[in-house]
């Protein structure tokens, strides 16, 4: 049925033999499948030479020519064919594969309408034209096509699909009146048509029917229908049944029946989380209701219903004895729910929750029990806030006497005896972290803990002496625990040897288990944060992150790469995500189609949100317009190539693709291991920040790509003055647009200085901040707005003509010269030591390289004017300074650098510390040698215009 | 202590709360879930902690002749997060799946599992598999050589009331034997 979506693979296998022309064609097919395109192409060529109306050869010599990058030849043969309507599998077939090729889905429909035309009984090319409207997402088409098909050959699944198609209409009408009074009421009748005659007959329809009330809001027809005869047929799905009806007792608001039936489920599985909280929910919903049971035996359809709150104490306490009796590893459930249980009752300020026992007690019990599961820590960090603050002490002692440690050494350390010990310590070393006590110590404290940490750390390592290299140290969190408080110690003292103690132990760390994406994770944030892009494109690409990833952490890669002046690392990792994006909108709609072939309706929609996700995401946004950037600063070297980059990117100044209204931050802010107290976590309004500022940042980005978009295209439009009648229509129409653009970049930066203001801190691990706030410091931002207005000031004088402007003539010449003074502020900015060696201490200031890199933006834009020596003279001094880095730089010997000063490090610590010494090194050399190159590119360019 | 539902594209995005190997979850290119899901949504099945971490998740589909009592439910991939092992989830999972195939009147439920991953193959015997036959260089390495030997493990439903489809298979089959 779906033999329009083989792909060319297969095409060489398919199995009719007995028509001639098959045989004909077989070669040309086996030689596209090898990918021997010409070979195909002359063999087409050979056949038509013999056989003129052996269409399908025409069209397979048009994949030939598509595949060899003759689209236009392809074109048109395959058009011959097409206006032929043919009616032949073969040709049909390929031209679909064609079109497909050719991202022309469009022209499929159009080809199966005219099959369909023709052998009006077929239901091959109905359902291939289904599908095909299906895969450009013509819903009522679609609708039109399943009922025709349906009325050629009655099968349930094509009145189904006809059904689902009106559904589809509903989901995607901007109006949702529309949606509500018309298209759902329809494909409600349709159903009801079929179930009144006793033709419904398989799951998919009463799945599809169960869609369509609810979405109607006909919650109490969707739960008669579940729960009625139809509802039996819903079985493939584990409790299918009740959970649709506990979805619509909950819409309903039937707090009895919900109660009851999440009472039932709880005992059949007493781990099922969902059910507790369904559970405690609609008991607390009776209680406020004052909820009596009828006088009847029965409470509801459900059963029994709970309402008080002794009742909930006594079913949580029994679930646990039930837990505590068995032989067999108990479950979590029965004890997490008590917690949530005193959690919620404390929220209700009812005093029963001392039934239940201690929070404290009851902590230390679970501790006792799954202590040595790494989940221990996830599970109860929800419910520390039982515990009141002068208690928190106590409670991480009372841990500490359940975990049972070795003799105190030398080191007045005692240590794990295996694995499981050493799990529980973790587990109370992380209990510790995240009630903030690590916080509160003083320095002198941290580095003590530190110490204490890297002995346990080093410790537990024998016991991972057999474990492979993708698998974990036992010992790893130690390890990067111990990051975490050099980290609060940097940042909180400013010592940048705590950096470097860091960096070290977390490369040691790696050294033992080069798998553990934390390690990764952090050290390429580190690494970023201090300006060294370099050694993050190793990390990067050794977490192997797969597509959607590309979407969620590509952030961590993109925020720096350009910024930082590493721009063949930053193409290429833009390119990484881009190429993620371009595929998705290929791979879901085959995948619509399938879902519409096996009856998963409920997975349409989900798909197509799936797609809009992506298609909509900041990140796709950001990566697309950077990427865009990144090749006209470094690519475009005279006018004409900016140009024709422009064009070759299909860049139209007019047109705005971001969807500012929808954007999906799909970034996963929490991907680094954090145990810090909730009052350090990220918080909602951090992520709502970090989306704002990003938000505005890509918006000044964007416009900049358009302004420079529409310059280079007016800079080449046919001189003004030869023809006025392009002047009205052309020139003016654009330099209209870059007016246009120009103020709202003013407004842009408007909005953006705001935001700024507002200074947010994120938590170190959270979200980076972005590159907007100095942008804006730096002048950067200012500096291309001027060189822009600048722009579109000479564009007018040109159209002026020289004669009568002396007045713009002038404003071009003030103009002129403060951009030049902006310019040379920026630079000023720049001038310092990224890296410098003082008292035997490394210090860093990667925010001069993050200025250079904003000053070389603007200066490589204002390349496009015909200008003159002062800009040479600053790109000069620029060159010079880039220079006098450079050799500072690799003066700088970081081997002189004695390290374990006045902190005990062990030799083997202070190897990894150096090494991660000479990559931030090596990276900032290679920032400045690419972007001296870029300058360097600038300035010969900048003499030849001088001719 | 788990939220066990079925698994949907969103749950694609919340794949990184992973300790070890980043894209431990999410072995396999985006087509390969979407058509899991196409198809067998019902196989499908995510687990998540109360903090809303995705703790693991099976995939599986239903295939196989029913004339020829072939017709049986197979384990496509089931990954625990390391920080959530040791609780039962697996088994858990697996039991899921068993019983789905029950409903479809499978007669077994079969799995490939690397020869090398002793902790898998004893895990699985422990939840009633035995080995029903090896495949030779099953596996292959991301350059396309053959890499690893497979060990093809079954446990028979209710249906195949005597226990035909678990008999071994003595001699090792070619991957391009197996259906």
């Amino acid at each position: 049925m779906l033999r329009h979506i083989l792909v060319t693979s297969n095409m060489a296998a398919r199995g009719h033999v007995q028509d001639p022309n098959d045989r004909r064609l077989r070669p040309i097919y086996d030689y596209l499948d090898n990918g021997n395109n010409k070979m195909a192409i002359q063999q087409a060529d050979k056949l038509l030479k013999k056989h003129k109306d052996l269409h399908c050869a025409k069209v397979l010599k048009a994949i030939g020519l598509q595949r060899t990058g003759k689209q236009d030849e392809a074109f048109s043969l395959a058009q011959e064919v097409a206006t032929l309507e043919p009616t032949d599998d073969n040709s049909l077939q390929a031209l679909t594969i064609l079109y497909r090729e050719m991202h022309r889905p469009e022209l499929v429909t159009k080809l199966y309408e005219a099959a369909v035309k023709k052998v009006p009984l077929s239901e091959e090319y109905h359902s291939h034209l289904f599908m095909a409207y299906a895969r450009v997402g013509e819903y009522k088409k679609m609708q039109q096509a399943g009922m025709a098909l349906y009325k050629t050959v009655p099968k349930n699944p094509y009145y189904f699909w006809s059904v689902m198609s009106l559904v589809m209409q509903a989901i995607s009408a901007q109006d949702d009146k529309l949606a509500q009074t018309m298209f759902l009421p329809l494909a409600e009748r349709m159903v009801e048509k079929m179930v009144k005659e006793g033709k419904i007959e398989a799951e998919a329809e009463v799945q599809l029917y169960f869609m369509i009330l609810e979405r109607l809001g006909k919650y109490v027809e969707a739960l008669d229908m579940v729960r009625g005869p139809l509802g039996e047929k819903l079985t493939s799905e584990l409790q299918s049944r009740e959970n649709k009806c506990m979805m619509m007792y909950q819409r309903l608001q039937l707090w009895p029946e919900c109660n009851a039936l999440s009472y039932k489920l709880l005992l059949k599985n007493p781990d099922e989380w969902q059910f507790y909280l369904s559970y405690f929910d609609s008991l607390f919903h009776l209680m406020d209701k004052s909820w009596s049971p009828p006088n009847e035996e029965e409470h509801c359809v459900e059963g029994p219903v709970q309402t008080t709150v002794a009742e909930a104490v006594k079913f949580v306490v029994d679930r646990m004895e039930e837990e505590d009796k068995k032989d067999s590893r108990p479950l979590r459930g029965p004890y997490m729910a008590c917690l949530e249980l005193i959690h919620r009752l404390r929220q209700r300020g009812c005093p029963d929750e001392e039934e239940l026992g201690d929070p404290l007690e009851l902590m230390l019990q679970f501790f006792g029990k799954f202590g040595d599961k790494p989940s221990c820590i996830t599970d109860l960090k929800i419910y520390l806030h039982l515990l009141p603050p002068e208690q928190h002490t106590q409670f991480k002692n009372r841990l500490g006497d359940l975990v049972p440690l070795g003799e105190v050494g030398e080191d007045g350390f005692g240590f794990p005896g295996d694995t499981k010990v050493l799990q529980r310590h973790l587990c109370v070393c992380q209990l510790s972290r995240v009630l903030g006590l690590q916080h509160t110590l003083d320095t002198e404290g941290k580095l003590c803990l530190i110490t204490e940490l890297k002995a346990h750390y080093h410790y537990g390592l024998q016991f991972g002496k057999s474990c492979l290299k993708t698998e974990l140290q036992f010992s790893d969190t130690y390890c990067l625990m111990v990051a975490h408080v050099y980290i609060d110690l940097w940042t909180e003292t400013g010592d940048e040897n705590m950096l470097w103690q860091c960096l070290g132990v977390l490369e040691e760390g790696l050294s033992y288990s080069p798998s553990n994406a934390q390690f990764k994770l952090l050290l390429l944030l580190l690494f970023c944060r201090l300006g060294a892009f370099q050694p993050v494109v190793d990390l990067y690409s050794s977490l192997d992150a797969k597509h959607v990833q590309h979407d969620t952490i590509g952030y961590l890669l993109t925020r720096y790469a350009g910024s930082l002046g590493q721009f063949a690392a930053a193409s290429q990792s833009y390119n990484f995500s881009l190429r993620f994006f371009h595929s998705n909108q290929k791979d879901t709609s085959e995948y619509i189609i399938q879902a519409y072939k096996y009856g998963a309706f409920e997975k349409i929609p989900e798909f197509i949100a799936f797609r809009t996700r992506l298609n909509q995401s900041l990140h796709f946004a950001q990566v697309r317009t950077e990427r865009m950037l990144l090749d006209l600063y470094t690519e475009a070297d005279i006018t004409s190539s900016l140009e024709e980059s422009v064009k070759a990117m299909g860049l139209c100044p007019e047109e705005d693709d971001i969807p500012w209204d929808n954007m999906r931050d799909n970034r996963d802010l929490t991907v680094l291991f954090s145990w810090d107290p909730k009052d350090r976590e990220l918080t909602e309004e951090h992520r709502r920040l970090s989306l704002e500022e990003e938000s505005v940042w890509l918006k000044v980005r964007s416009l900049t790509l358009r302004l420079l978009a529409s310059l280079a295209l007016l800079g080449h439009a046919p001189s003004p003055r030869n023809s006025d009648k392009t002047n009205e229509n052309g020139v003016s129409a654009k330099s209209s647009t870059l007016q246009t653009l120009l103020s709202q970049l003013d407004l842009t930066l408007q909005t953006a200085a705001q935001i700024t203001e507002k200074q947010t801190q994120y938590p170190f691990l959270g979200p980076p901040s972005s590159r907007l706030a100095s942008a804006l410091s730096s002048g950067s931002c200012h500096c291309q707005a001027s060189a822009l207005q600048l722009s579109l000031t000479l564009q007018e004088l040109e159209t002026t003509g020289l004669d009568d402007s002396s007045e713009l003539q002038t404003q071009i010449c003030n103009s002129f010269k403060s951009l030049i003074v902006q310019l040379q502020e920026l630079l000023s900015r720049c001038k310092g030591e990224v890296l410098e060696m003082k008292d035997s201490r490394l210090m860093t200031q990667p925010s001069l390289l993050e200025t250079l890199v904003f000053f070389v933006e603007p200066v490589v834009l204002s390349g496009f004017q015909e200008w003159t020596g002062s800009l040479q003279g600053i790109v000069t001094q620029a060159l010079d300074h880039v220079k006098g880095q450079e050799a500072s730089l690799t003066a700088l010997k970081l081997a002189a650098l004695t390290l374990g000063v006045g902190h005990a490090q062990t030799q083997e610590e202070c190897g990894f510390t150096r090494a991660a010494m000479d990559k931030v090194q090596t990276s900032y050399l290679g920032s400045l040698q690419e972007l001296g190159d870029l300058l360097r590119k600038r300035a010969d360019s900048l003499k030849s215009l001088k001719f | 202590m788990t939220t066990l539902r079925a698994f949907t594209c969103d749950d694609l995005f919340k794949f990184n709360n992973i300790q070890a190997v980043l894209n431990f979850l999410l072995q396999y290119g985006i087509p390969f879930y979407l058509q899991y899901l196409a198809h067998w949504p019902e196989y499908f099945i995510v687990a998540e902690a109360p903090g809303g971490e995705l703790m693991g998740y099976i995939m599986g589909k239903a295939e196989g002749s029913v004339a020829r009592e072939e017709w049986h439910g197979h384990v496509t991939a089931l990954s625990v997060a390391p920080e959530f092992r040791r609780l039962g989830l697996a088994a858990k999972l697996m039991e899921m799946l068993e019983e789905i195939s029950e409903r479809k009147g499978g007669f077994f439920v079969d799995l490939f599992v690397r020869v090398s991953n002793q902790v898998a193959v004893n895990m699985y015997k422990q939840l009633g598999y035995s080995v029903y036959r090896t495949v030779i260089e099953y596996y292959s390495a991301s350059n396309g050589e053959p890499d690893e030997d497979a060990y093809d493990m079954r446990k028979a439903l209710s249906s195949d009331t005597e226990k035909k489809s678990i008999v071994p298979i003595p001699h090792p089959v070619r991957p391009e034997d197996i259906e």
